[in-house]
């Protein structure tokens, strides 16, 4: 039994069926294939997952897909215009921001939603968000390099 | 211009910024199955009966594979050593070897199938600890690959010897001995394992896998299936770093199989659970003796270190091989005796992780020298520097060093982290106290070892480097464009680097021990040399000029100096073929020489690395809780053919090393992994980069090296674990944890130890 709800994936309103147990991470690769958000532990804690939900980021292996109902999700696929790349993916490319690209996504997206929660964050706040993305490769100094200049007023 | 030395755009970065990269778990076969496995849940067990006809019969199983599916292969692989079979076969040596796998219309119904396999086992006695593992009389994890004359588990025993050790230490004023204890570690790689294997209808078989290893690892699936290399087709796409994690056929072969029994593509994407059964690196136990003169010099120096690879070899006997050479570090000593072992123990296979060998006896001989600096009453800057190797000088193998930058990597930290001699060591206040430290490592890479490239050039100027190296973030298809397209004259936007697919590119190592940039580089330069000739011999006629007065410049071909008797590319194709078609090939082999005895003579190495590392830290001296306020690296790259990318490298290394040192540690109990998870397993964050981070690159050209570069990617490694513990140490005045990682209970410890003492 899949349960029908409405939502809005990246702009679209979208009707859409889900599995009860299903998480959003699976429905978005799996239904929609929408691969740019991956998956790297599945119990939330590296952030490789992260997609935004009414513009806060939450860690998709986690959350339920049925948990989208009503609300508005942006994946990293939803941030380039006609494409143009947004602010934040041109900023990451700029400083060089990631390596591997694994966690980069998840990266992104959690920059997203640190920046509609504060406008000019400090570099604490930005290391106290973002301490939930984990990046193996070691790139936290450009992410942070990255931000700054983002945080431009 | 030359392209070499700038910071070009990565190649991919537009892709990784947009989410827009497949990688292997991103990929979807028509027909596609996915895969589960039953594990063993004991580190050391006789398989006496398994029964998956249940598991088979279920509605959505496509396939059930287990020992009685292996008739007609051969069913044991390995990098060196053929130890592992491609499932368990008479016994389990580990938790988490595999003892059947299914393969499924669905992840839920190949979980479900799963727990559908009736095994049974008998437990046999298990040697879980690595010294006790050693000792004869242990149970044996592998009978049929232990050096009998060792005893115990002891796969291989290796040394390095020069001078006489016992006079030595009879002339030494002061010996100091102790003896260090490093735990296994996590690659971390946020990329799981993946692979997903289909057979084409002819009986081809197709894997994708993120391997840094793509020919071995064909050559083994091709092995095991008993069919030669051009029937196996190894791709790798990007990886989602690798570290060591993804140097070793681990779970190929059995997806192959599970593959070829369903006549559907399987894939197979580990929990991050498995990820912890499948790869860590080895864990280890150094013994350390050094005397040194009053004055500072190191006199003799003696190494026993036992490294665990756990239930297969993999790399380990050639990583234990190497680490015998430098167990003293970068030293000049006189007399020398080093002796490594390679033990196999009940625990899953450990295999390099960035630093390999070098790191655990770094973390002993880095830790020794500021005790012996100590005891001196010396500046411990100054006692490395009075000892490092120099330019031109013979290392305990024989050979003379060359390209040796050492000494300027460890000034360069130390100014970096306002390292003031010895008056750090008195900075004291009450309950908080800091202190900085330094350390410098040596490693060498895989030698001999051969890497093949091959360029194809088209007629409108633009050329494809056929290569075997796998980029898993380090940006090796960047720094190889660039070198490419200085060779050829052409814009970086006129190269393509492939992907490793071994039906179209040539035989590469490996994309590890950091040799890529080095190797490939190397072959590829040499390659495009081969059409540079051809390019030049068309050019002399067509231009009537004579060879050497000719240059490749700003994409064309032209007499020095006088662009006007030039020829494009197209111009120079016609000139070639009477038409701007067609293609123009070059290739090259390198193989390099070297390679060292049962003696540890010969030559170590292709190229050495060298690093340094520097650390400032604030100790709590009431709970033991360590803050790290700054750390600087300094690696000596030749030649930074990508600085910002070489920058990216030393980060990463050095922010790993930085998670070694204070909280990085899988642990057993019994054989029994007990933190296989990244909720109990803590990789550094962004709140554990500490504010001060600073990479440095030391630019010592080596003459083989493309352009003067060596390989770099994990030299900031070894090193930052034993800066760290120096700086520890150096707060504590001298009171030192010798077991990594030094969490604050054993700091705690070992200040009321050392109260006690006193
Ligand atoms: S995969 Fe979701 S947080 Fe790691
Ligand atoms: S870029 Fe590789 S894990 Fe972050």
């Amino acid at each position: 039994m899949k349960l029908a709800i409405a939502t809005t994936i990246n702009g679209q309103r979208e009707e859409i069926a889900v599995h009860p147990n299903q998480t959003l991470l699976e429905f978005l690769r799996d239904e929609l294939k929408l691969k740019g958000a991956v998956e790297g532990c599945s119990v939330g804690v590296c952030g490789s997952c992260t997609v935004l939900i009414d513009g806060k980021p939450v860690s998709s292996c986690l959350t339920l897909a049925s948990n989208i109902e009503g609300k508005s999700v942006t994946t990293i696929e939803g941030l380039s215009q006609n494409g143009e790349l947004d602010p934040v993916q041109q900023a990451f490319l700029k400083h060089q921001a990631f390596q591997c690209g694994f966690c980069t996504t998840g990266m992104i997206m959690a920059v997203k939603g640190l920046l509609n929660a504060h406008k000019q964050p400090s570099e604490e706040q930005a290391r106290d968000y973002l301490s939930g993305n984990l990046c193996r490769c070691g790139t936290y100094k450009e992410v942070l390099a990255a931000v700054k200049e983002l945080a431009r007023p | 211009m030359t392209l070499v030395g700038t910071n070009v755009e990565m190649v991919g970065g537009r892709a990784k910024v947009a989410g827009a990269v497949t990688y292997v778990a991103d990929m979807e076969f028509a027909g596609q199955l996915y895969a589960k496995a039953l594990r063993s849940p004991y580190p050391h067990a006789k398989l006496l009966r398994i029964d998956a006809s249940k598991a088979a019969a279920l509605p959505g199983v496509r396939a059930v594979v287990t020992r009685d599916d292996l008739a007609g292969l051969n069913p044991y692989f390995g990098t060196g050593v053929e130890d592992q079979p491609v499932l368990v076969i008479d016994k389990a040596r580990c938790v988490g070897d595999i003892i059947a796998a299914v393969a499924a219309d669905s992840k839920e119904i190949a979980e479900e199938a799963i727990t559908l396999i009736e095994a049974d086992y008998e437990e046999l006695p298990a040697a879980t600890d690595i010294l006790e593992a050693a000792k004869p009389g242990a149970p044996l994890v592998q009978e049929r690959h232990v050096d009998k004359n060792a005893g115990g588990n002891i796969h291989g025993v290796y040394r390095a010897a020069s001078g006489d050790i016992e006079q030595g230490f009879k002339e030494s004023d002061e010996i100091i001995e102790n003896i260090y204890h490093i735990p296994p570690v996590q690659h971390g790689h946020i990329e799981p394992h993946v692979v997903t294997a289909l057979w084409e209808p002819s009986g081809k078989l197709v894997v994708h896998t993120p391997s840094q290893t793509p020919s071995p690892l064909q050559e083994q699936i091709a092995k095991v299936f008993q069919m030669p290399l051009n029937r196996v087709r190894v791709i790798v796409p990007f990886i989602g770093g690798g570290y060591g994690g993804k140097n070793h056929a681990r779970i190929e072969p059995v997806v192959a199989l599970l593959a070829r029994k369903a006549r559907r593509p399987v894939q197979w994407i580990l929990t991050r659970e498995e990820v912890f059964y499948t790869g860590r690196r080895f864990g280890a136990v150094v013994k350390i003796k050094t005397g040194f003169k009053r004055d500072g010099r190191l006199w003799a120096r003696k190494v026993e270190a036992w490294y665990d690879m756990g239930a297969y070899a993999l790399s380990g006997p050639a990583n234990t091989k190497n680490a015998a050479i430098i167990a003293g570090g970068p030293y000049n000593i006189p007399h020398r005796d080093y002796t490594t072992y390679a033990v196999y123990t009940n625990l899953p296979p450990a295999g390099p992780y960035r630093g390999v060998g070098a790191s655990h006896v770094c973390w002993a001989y880095e830790s020794d020298l500021d005790d012996i600096a100590r005891r001196c009453k010396l500046d411990p800057l100054e006692v490395r520097l009075k000892n490092l190797i120099q330019e031109n000088d013979r290392f305990i193998t024989g050979e003379t060093m060359i390209s040796v930058g050492v000494s300027e990597c460890v000034k360069q930290v130390a100014q970096s982290i306002g390292w003031n001699g010895i008056a750090e060591q008195e900075k004291r206040s009450d309950t908080i106290v800091r202190g900085k430290g330094l350390a410098v490592a040596i490693k060498s890479t895989s030698t001999p070892s051969t890497s093949a490239a091959s360029v194809r050039l088209n007629a409108d100027g633009s050329a494809i480097l056929l290569t075997s190296t796998s980029d898993m973030g380090q940006g090796a298809q960047t720094a190889l464009a660039q070198i490419v397209a200085d060779e050829l004259a052409l814009p970086f936007e006129r190269i393509t680097v492939t992907f490793p697919d071994s039906d179209i590119t040539p035989y590469d190592k490996s994309t590890s021990s950091s040799r890529a940039t080095f190797h490939m580089g190397k072959a590829a330069q040499l390659a495009v040399g081969q059409i540079r000739e051809q390019l030049f011999q068309a050019g002399a006629k067509a231009l009537e000029a004579r060879i050497e007065d000719l240059e490749l410049r700003d994409s064309r071909l032209q007499v020095r100096g006088v662009p006007e008797r030039s020829l494009t590319y197209p111009q120079l194709f016609k000139a070639i073929y009477g038409e701007a078609a067609g293609s123009l090939f070059g290739s090259h082999t390198l193989r390099t020489e070297g390679g060292i005895d049962a003696q540890g003579h010969g030559k170590g190495s292709s190229f050495w690395f060298y690093s340094a590392a520097g650390a400032e830290v604030e100790v709590d001296t009431e709970t033991g809780k360590v803050r790290v306020l700054q750390v600087a690296s300094a690696v000596d790259v030749g030649k930074a053919v990508h600085p910002i990318q070489c920058g990216l490298q030393n980060d990463g290394s050095a922010l790993a090393g930085l998670g070694s040192a204070l909280v990085e540690e899988m642990r057993y109990d019994n054989g029994q992994p007990i933190n296989s998870s990244f909720l109990d397993y803590l990789l550094p964050s962004m709140l554990d980069h500490p504010g001060e981070f600073n990479s440095m690159l030391v630019e010592t050209p080596h003459p083989d090296g493309p352009c003067g570069a060596k390989g770099m990617g994990e030299a900031a490694l070894p090193p930052m674990a034993p800066a760290i513990g120096n700086a520890i140490a150096n707060a504590l005045s001298g009171v030192r944890v010798r077991d990594l990682p030094v969490k604050p209970h054993k700091i705690v410890a070992a200040l009321s130890n050392a109260k006690e003492r006193r």
